[in-house]
């Protein structure tokens, strides 16, 4: 169960990443009721260029814990991406319930700003440095134009667009209602209403993907702690879970439309579509529109129809992304996972501003890694 | 064959445009991206060959006035590629391949 979680988010943060994590894990610690010494557990992530500008940190994981002041007695660290922090949150419990461990710190974030600043993507970072690789092709990749993620979701958007008719308008309809989200959420980074127009008119950056359905990477840390209570929170637990790893490049891949979300969901579709929410990561316009198709909820090819019939705030039929996702709160250093979990825990402690009523369940789902290689699906709920 | 072996007489192949790929005799699988084994049965027993050279735009995507593409070739494997604007480019359409600097574009 998650007994305290925080944020510490920012477009871009003068400070460090060090100083930053600090800053989310106090907050964590104060809805806990807990101290750094009662934590046992620890789980992070490293991505390349997110801390500080550092392409690498020797043994990552215990450079943390040192800095914090933290002596867990595990201490992991996952390399899936976006959504490491929901695989975190599942180890985490299977830690408390089969180790008889307490308290397991999830710390996930970096800055984004850094990254950024290079005009380079977290994909394409290896680029500024000699001696990097990042994928044993190197040779064949290296010398191309492609800024990947970006240009990898383009290609699935052209292709979706071209074989089931996925229009741009579509695509920036979702925009539009998650805007609406962001506004009503609170704690949205960008804000005002927004047009299928102003989507549309936003500048093309890799076609058909415009500006305004592309994620902004920001500056910032999410702390949960998962503990045998659940303190003065909800007891929120995990009820379906399903992981699924696609080591493979997209060129290699069967079809590039489908993602391992089709097969991290196999197991608990039906319970999906009886859920009285929806976070689905949300890099770019078309990832939520692919986790809508691969998790059953819609089928491929029907996206125009529900998302210009679907009330998806949190009063609506089927509230998505009811924190506007991360397109509007900022991707804190280039994952995603955190914002849903957290949004996710806002909306089942009855703490959003814009409340779904009487919510039991949500359903979360993470991609990421890789190109599209990781897919992590749960719902979560007492 | 060796990695090293297998990039270097991809080496050649470009130098003499022609497009390689390996193919596993045990399993049927076409790749591209050099392995010394088989990704799909693990079986050593790989050739590499020449491909037609000519494939179809699998998808694409316009980003800083270049063509990013995923290129599809009759003998069964994919890769990537920069394609040139020469022509309009669209899911589907018939790309030849050239070689410049030693590194296969496609043109439509």
């Amino acid at each position: 169960m998650i007994k305290g979680f925080a944020e510490a988010v920012y477009k871009k943060y003068d400070g460090t990443a060090y100083d930053l994590m600090n800053e989310a894990l106090e907050k964590a610690l104060n809805m806990a009721g807990i101290q750094r010494s009662d934590i046992q557990g620890f789980i992070t992530t490293f991505l390349p260029g997110i801390f500080d500008g550092n392409i690498f940190l020797h043994f990552f994981p215990d450079q943390l814990c040192g800095y914090l002041g933290i002596n867990p007695k595990y201490i992991d660290s996952l390399d899936y991406g976006g959504p490491s922090v929901l695989a975190g949150l599942y180890r985490a419990e299977k830690l408390i319930k089969y180790e008889g461990l307490d308290n397991i710190l999830l710390l996930f974030g970096g800055k984004g700003s850094l990254v950024r600043q290079t005009r380079e993507t977290v994909d394409s970072y290896e680029n500024l440095y000699d001696g990097v690789t990042n994928t044993p092709y190197k040779q064949l990749l290296s010398g191309y134009s492609y800024k990947n993620p970006l240009s990898d979701y383009a290609l699935v958007a052209q292709r979706h667009k071209k074989i089931y008719g996925t229009a741009d308008e579509d695509r920036a309809r979702l925009m539009v209602k998650q805007r609406k989200n962001g506004n009503d959420s609170g704690y949205s980074m960008f804000t005002g209403d927004i047009s299928v127009d102003d989507v549309l008119s936003s500048p093309v950056i890799s076609s058909p993907l415009h500006l305004l359905e592309i994620v902004y990477p920001v500056d910032g840390f999410h702390a949960f702690i998962v503990s045998k209570s659940p303190g003065k929170l909800r007891p929120v637990k995990i009820k379906k879970y399903g992981e699924a790893h696609w080591s493979k490049l997209p060129p290699e891949l069967e079809e590039i439309m489908i993602t391992p979300a089709s097969e991290s969901s196999r197991n608990f579709r039906d319970e999906i579509k009886h859920c009285d929410a929806y976070e689905l990561y949300d890099s770019f316009s078309i990832t939520v529109i692919l986790q809508l198709e691969d998790t059953g909820i819609i089928k491929k090819g029907e996206f125009g129809k529900f998302i210009e019939k679907t009330d998806i705030s949190s009063s609506g039929d089927m509230p998505l992304n009811t924190g506007g996702g991360s397109i509007n709160r900022g991707q804190p250093a280039y994952m995603s996972g955190s914002v849903l979990l957290y949004e996710s825990l806002l909306q089942l402690n009855g703490m959003a501003k814009n409340q779904v009523r009487d919510i039991n369940s949500v359903f979360i789902n993470g991609i990421g890694g890789w190109s599209r290689n990781h897919s992590v699906s749960m719902i979560l709920g007492d | 064959m060796n990695e090293m072996e297998i990039y270097s007489i991809y080496k050649d192949y470009f130098a003499n445009s022609m497009l390689p790929y390996i193919k596993c005799k045990n399993c049927d699988y076409s790749f591209y991206y050099p392995r010394n084994r088989c990704p799909q049965c693990g079986s050593d027993k790989i050739e590499i060959k020449k491909s037609s050279g000519t494939g179809e735009i699998y998808s694409y995507t316009v980003f800083n006035n270049s063509i990013w593409a995923i290129v599809s070739f009759p003998e069964g494997f994919r890769l990537y590629m920069n394609i040139d604007s020469a022509g309009e480019p669209d899911v589907g359409k018939k790309i030849k391949i050239k070689f410049i600097d030693g590194r296969p574009y496609g043109s439509c």
